[in-house]
């Protein structure tokens, strides 16, 4: 409370100071700024193009990111891990060193819909070549309401 | 008067004043661009490799989807089969858990049956609370 003039006895106005302190925001929000840059972690990979197929029992995944792989099965048959193109037979070959390296690893197989199965049948088959036995089948959640499911 | 004027007062501080200003802007832009992965789907584990395991028959329903997205049911015991469509496993399925809580949901599929329709039938398998899954595909063992 600063007074103005001299004499305190005589001062008629008291002068709260009627301003926020805003010099401390800046700090607040850089430090925001830079939490949230640092815990970002960016993913390198590209999307595929695919149609998702829906289902009513989609779940999170409760795996950190970098525990997860994705295997992207596109509607023309392509298959790639980790933006290669991976042959069907190969898929094992690949996935192995990757899984020594990190015996968490799930496998998320994003395949568009209108695949024909044995194409997913390889891959499985691969997987458990490849020892990597936990799988996730990425879907999109499908509404009850949708009517019959196809 | 100007002239007069000594000793100019130049302004010795940096202006922080919209420092905070800039701050939040870039917080609030790489708030609203991240993107965050969305992960999700049926998990399942797959049996590892040579560990396959002998089950008795009765414990086993095996739904065969079709290519044409028809899925004809077949309890492990009996050679009788029942044709259904999609949306009718989960209710089916949750009959037979009632009935026996060991019993193992076998999808077998078509190879050319395409893949939308396996994942529903999957779907309705997980939506009645079955754990005990197998993938298969039909003409192969």
């Amino acid at each position: 409370m600063a007074l103005k003039g001299g004499e305190a006895g005589f001062s008629r106005k008291s002068r709260a100071s009627s301003e926020i302190p805003t010099s401390s925001l800046a700090d607040i929000a850089f430090l925001l700024l830079i939490f949230f840059m640092v815990t970002t972690v960016f993913r390198k990979e590209k999307k595929r193009d695919i149609t998702w197929p829906k289902a009513e029992a989609t779940k999170k995944v409760g795996e950190k990111r970098k525990n997860i792989l994705h295997v992207w099965l596109t509607g023309q048959g392509n298959v790639w891990i980790n933006d290669q193109n991976v042959p069907f037979d190969q898929i094992a070959q690949f996935v192995r060193p990757i899984y020594a390296e990190n015996r968490q690893l799930v496998i998320e197989i994003r395949a568009d819909r209108d695949v024909p199965y044995h194409m997913i049948n390889t891959i499985t088959k691969q997987l458990q070549a490849a020892g990597a036995v936990r799988v996730v089948f990425g879907t999109r959640l499908a509404q009850r309401v949708q009517g019959p499911r196809r | 008067m100007p002239l007069l004027n000594r000793r100019e007062r130049v302004d010795d501080e940096i202006p922080t004043a919209s420092l905070a200003d800039i701050a939040f802007l870039l917080l609030i832009f790489f708030l609203t661009t991240t993107v965050f992965n969305e992960e999700r789907g049926l998990p399942i584990v797959l049996p590892e490799q040579s560990k396959e395991q002998a089950v008795a028959s009765k414990n086993i329903i095996f739904f065969l989807v079709q290519p044409d997205g028809r899925v004809v049911v077949k309890r492990g015991q009996s050679e009788e089969t029942q044709t259904v469509t999609a949306d009718q496993i989960e209710g089916i399925m949750r009959q037979e858990l009632a009935a026996n809580p060991n019993i193992i949901a076998a999808v077998k599929t078509d190879p050319n049956a395409p893949y939308r329709d396996m994942i529903g039938v999957l779907d309705g398998v997980k939506q009645a609370g079955a754990d005990r899954i197998s993938l298969q595909m039909i003409g192969e063992d």
